[in-house]
């Protein structure tokens, strides 16, 4: 069993490394557009609202696997030479557009639960639409947000898993060809990738938790 | 003696809320009015009447169908004007404090004065722990809004506001939210900034605060003014149906 370990532990943590990859531009290029979408969601006019509401629900309303389809194989279908994507950038680009769409709802909905009064007051002092925003909705929108965001990181994160369809060696596909080497281990093979997500999942949960109660923390009187 | 020039000019200005699937509330029928420097024009009516409508006018808060509002000289339904520049001159303080839940009493004051003004936070913590001891909470400037009474929140508001300097002082039934026993306080307060030669537009339901600090006052009913006049003549001696049967009702 210590063989088994010691000789399919590389490819794991080769696995292990393309999952971080993935998950960690994915997590920054989805929050960026997410950010971006549910601050402008905010604004109400419909000319910005109809277009990005009908992208947020299109992309929520359907399995990501479709979405990387669609990018992968219907994308270079089309000919054009641009959209012909090697896996990788096609399973980062899917996975981002679905990210930013659960946190555009997420930003959105923090924004909109701050008080309308906090910024009605901010700009009473002179403070302009964008001022107000920066200095006094979004700090107490943000503490709104970092427990649901951390659980939309994770989802992604255990998410990277269906990428392995298009060919990526992240962690799930390297465990499977580890079983092909060690088919009778199973168990322990699939154990120790499970066990690889727990130890990249849990300090995520735990520094979103540890955020939360640094920035976001209900403040006892003192 | 309120000084005759007037700070705000209000003429004809009219307000529709248009909600769908409901008749259209008018909110402002050709509402004119103005205040003098000095002066402190107090508005009284029943819920509803449009006096809170009519506040949010005066600083661009809420934007008005027709009619024209000119505040020292500038005119806000200008399309040119700068309405950031314009609310930095004309402080409001609200109901329900709206104090910056995320900052200290401290921070609420100076944090305006350093994003809005570009004072240093020196010079604003200066003026900000001056201004907490003339409204009376010298001593809870490290506090946050959550650890304060509702009196001590809206004194740090009326704070908040005077360290812009403001040419004119906005309250938005600024009591009507406190405990009954810090109500007292916050009007004395009032009274004192009156005293001093603010001026102020109080929307209240506080009539002795009205016929005490008030030069002149505005009966508003469904939108319009009823009746205006000073204290004296609007209390004693009522002139129109409704603000009688209002004065009864609340007094």
């Amino acid at each position: 069993m210590l063989e088994v370990i010691v000789s399919t532990m590389p490819f794991l943590l080769e696995g292990l490394w393309v999952t971080f990859e993935i998950s960690m531009i994915t997590i920054f290029f989805g929050s960026l557009i997410g950010v971006l979408v549910g601050m402008l969601r905010t604004l109400n006019y419909a000319v910005i609202n109809v277009p990005l509401g009908a992208y947020i629900h299109a992309l929520r309303g359907t399995p990501f696997l479709i979405h990387l389809y669609f990018v992968y194989f219907m994308l270079p279908a089309t000919g054009i030479s641009w959209l012909q994507l090697e896996a990788f950038p096609a399973a980062v680009i899917a996975l981002s557009l679905y990210t930013s769409t659960y946190v555009a709802e997420i930003v959105r909905g923090a924004i909109q639960a701050v008080p309308r009064g906090q910024g009605e007051a901010a700009r009473s002092t002179g403070m302009t639409a964008l001022q107000s925003m920066w200095y006094v909705v979004l700090p107490q929108a943000l503490k709104l947000m970092i427990p649901p965001m951390g659980g939309v990181y994770v989802i992604i994160i255990k998410g990277t898993s269906i990428v392995s369809v298009i060919g990526i060696a992240e962690l799930v596909r390297a465990g499977e060809h580890a079983t092909q080497r060690h088919p009778r281990e199973l168990m322990l093979i699939y154990g120790m990738t499970a066990l690889m997500y727990f130890a990249y999942c849990y300090p995520v949960l735990r520094l979103a938790r540890w955020a939360e109660t640094k920035y976001g923390g209900v403040r006892l009187p003192s | 003696m309120p000084d005759p020039t007037p700070i705000i000019a209000v003429k004809d200005i009219c307000k529709t809320f248009e909600i769908p699937g409901r008749p259209p509330v008018h909110a402002l029928r050709h509402v004119s009015n103005h205040v003098d420097k000095g002066e402190v024009l107090v508005v009284i009516g029943p819920s509803g009447s449009g006096k809170s409508t009519f506040l949010r006018a005066l600083n661009g808060l809420q934007p008005i169908d027709s009619g024209s509002i000119v505040i020292d000289g500038v005119e806000l339904t200008d399309a040119k004007t700068d309405h950031n520049k314009l609310r930095q001159g004309v402080g409001m303080v609200f109901q329900h404090f709206n104090l910056f839940q995320h900052k200290t009493a401290l921070e609420n004051i100076t944090m305006p004065q350093m994003v809005v003004l570009k004072r240093t936070k020196a010079e604003a913590g200066e003026i900000g722990n001056r201004l907490l001891a003339r409204v009376g909470i010298a001593d809870k400037g490290d506090s946050y809004p959550s650890e304060l009474s509702g009196g001590q929140q809206q004194r740090v508001a009326i704070a908040r506001s005077l360290a812009m300097t403001p040419k004119v002082m906005l309250f938005d039934e600024a009591t009507s939210a406190l405990d009954p026993e810090t109500v007292g306080g916050v009007l004395e307060l009032m009274k004192d900034l009156a005293a001093e030669g603010t001026t102020m537009v109080v929307v209240t339901h506080e009539m002795g605060f009205a016929r005490e600090a008030g030069d002149r006052v505005t009966f508003m009913d469904d939108g319009a003014i009823v009746e205006e006049g000073t204290p004296e003549a609007i209390f004693d001696n009522p002139q129109h149906e409704r603000t009688q049967l209002f004065l009864s009702q609340i007094i």
